[in-house]
């Protein structure tokens, strides 16, 4: 079953390379919540109810309730436009997120370690890939704070690669950190907006002390 | 031959079930389910006439175009019925067959020497062109799964069992839905009830197109979406149900199918122009995670 679920995860980040319009983003970021705690609710072997409600706060409130739910009114306040332009046409993107899935599938065939398990290494280094390849095309901070969530979903799923050499302790670590740095990134956001009228970071090179 | 007349009986009114919930949607008096049969019984009636600057290539396409679509109908399975014709790697005849038939149509377009025409023809061999690789990889993914190269195996042997192999029927059936959508020149990329030529695709190419000739390329639409139907009826249909079963849920999804591309099409704006190409190749993207996919069920990429 988890299959199922990293396949899923494989789709949605080539919904993030198709899709232009800002709502997309936050909705897709809700989904990509939800699959992640498929994905670890089938791959643990047996359910304690303390693993269970750390996971389900984790995953379905943190990550596609109170993140994307703030990174909204985020959206809303800024008036931010309804497309955001990239820097490289979407044609290519979904070329990239395509060779960067086969790429670390392939990579995945090769490592063959007892350590790791390969299964979740796929897809989160494609998103690992991926995300920071979203930031690079986009030129909207709104969109970097997405791009930076993709990333922290890969490497939600790199830590259960690496399950048992990375204890719970460090996901929480891993998890208070990316609230902390939405909700500062958040409030950064709208300090710009407010100062500048928009988002664009060309306007960011400008800035002086 | 049963599938042969299943899927002819379908195409007949497979094109009257859309006009059908289109009307009702938009709140206009329902025309019969029969009405395209009977708009093409009366062209059938007409003569032709042709533009002086066309050629031979004008008179026969429409021919080939209907010709290659009845050919392509022999080689679709049904369930456990078998295909009227059937040999190893009939999928990529079937392309090939389907692409003739485009390819002709192209040419005849381009042949009418008219400005639109040619700007209709560029777009079709455009997107037939971005559509092609989700189709053959989608097919190859199915083949190396079932081990088996003809359409008749690979349908045969399709068992959708484990947890995998319902991503692998799913992704196909949602890829060959939009394929069909692509290839008819249909909603997502086109809109066949488009009333300026500088937005139309599919429709600016048979402008010239009249009475019998365009009668034969409806009539090759309506066998395409019954021959589409049909594989995507072959996804769901197991051929170890009993063979009453198989014919009713044949129908059952032919209606269904039509009943959802009226859906889209009465629900869903046309996509912008430049927006068609990225669009078309996120289904070859989906089919290469179909293909992913199988590489895991069947060992060839091993993980743990």
């Amino acid at each position: 079953m988890t299959y199922l679920f990293i396949m899923l995860y494989a789709v949605t980040l080539i919904y993030f390379a198709l899709s232009e319009r800002v709502k997309k983003f936050v909705w897709l970021l809700v989904i990509q919540g939800i699959i992640l705690f498929a994905i670890v609710f089938f791959s643990l072997n047996e359910i304690e109810l303390f693993d269970f409600i750390f996971i389900l706060a984790e995953t379905i409130l943190v990550k596609s309730i109170i993140v994307p739910w703030f990174i909204n009114k985020v959206r809303k306040r800024n008036n931010l436009k309804r497309t955001q332009e990239v820097s490289v046409p979407v044609f290519y993107s979904i070329i990239v997120v395509v060779i960067s899935l086969v790429v670390s599938f392939l990579i995945s065939n090769h490592l063959n370690s007892s350590h790791i398990h390969t299964r979740y290494f796929t897809v989160s280094f494609a998103s690992v890939l991926f995300g920071i390849y979203f930031i690079i095309i986009h030129k909207n901070i709104f969109s970097h704070v997405v791009g930076y969530l993709i990333i922290e979903n890969g490497i939600f799923l790199l830590s259960l690669a690496v399950g048992s050499e990375m204890p719970m302790m460090v996901n929480l670590a891993i998890l208070l950190d990316v609230l902390m740095g939405v909700l500062v990134l958040g409030v950064f956001i709208n300090r710009i907006g407010d100062t500048f009228e928009s988002t664009r970071i060309d306007q960011l090179s400008r800035l002086k002390d | 031959m049963v599938s042969l007349v299943l899927i002819l009986i379908s195409s007949l009114f497979f094109v009257g079930i859309i006009v059908k919930v289109k009307a009702k949607i938009a709140a206009r008096k329902m025309p019969p389910i029969l009405q395209p049969v009977y708009d093409v019984i009366r062209l059938f009636k007409k003569g032709a006439v042709y533009s002086l600057t066309t050629s031979v290539i004008f008179k026969i396409a429409p021919l080939i175009y209907f010709a290659s679509a009845l050919v392509a109908t022999l080689f679709i399975p049904i369930g456990s019925f078998g295909a009227f014709l059937s040999f190893e790697g009939d999928f990529v005849f079937f392309a090939y067959l389907m692409g003739m038939g485009k390819f002709m149509m192209i040419v005849a377009a381009m042949d009418t020497g008219s400005g639109f025409e040619g700007m209709g023809a560029n777009r079709e061999s455009f997107y037939s062109m971005l559509v092609e690789p989700a189709f053959f990889i989608l097919m190859g993914s199915v083949a190396l799964f079932t081990n088996n190269i003809s359409f008749h195996g690979l349908f045969l042997n399709f068992n959708v069992d484990t947890n995998l192999s319902y991503i692998i029927g799913i992704a196909s059936i949602y890829v060959l839905v939009f394929i069909t959508m692509v290839e008819n020149s249909r909603m997502p990329v086109d809109d066949p009830k488009t009333h300026l030529e500088l937005t139309m695709v599919h429709e600016v190419m048979v402008l010239d197109n009249r009475g019998f000739d365009l009668a034969l390329i409806h009539v090759a639409s309506w066998l395409k979406f019954s021959i589409f139907g049909a594989l995507i009826s072959n996804f769901i249909i197991q051929s170890s149900w009993a063979v009453h079963w198989q014919i009713a849920a044949f129908f059952g999804i032919q209606v269904a199918f039509s009943f959802a591309v009226g859906m889209l099409e009465a629900f869903r704006a046309r996509n912008k122009m430049e927006k068609n190409p990225q669009w078309i190749l996120m289904l070859s993207a989906i089919s290469v995670v179909i293909f992913l996919t199988v590489l895991i069920i069947t060992q060839k990429i091993i993980l743990n």
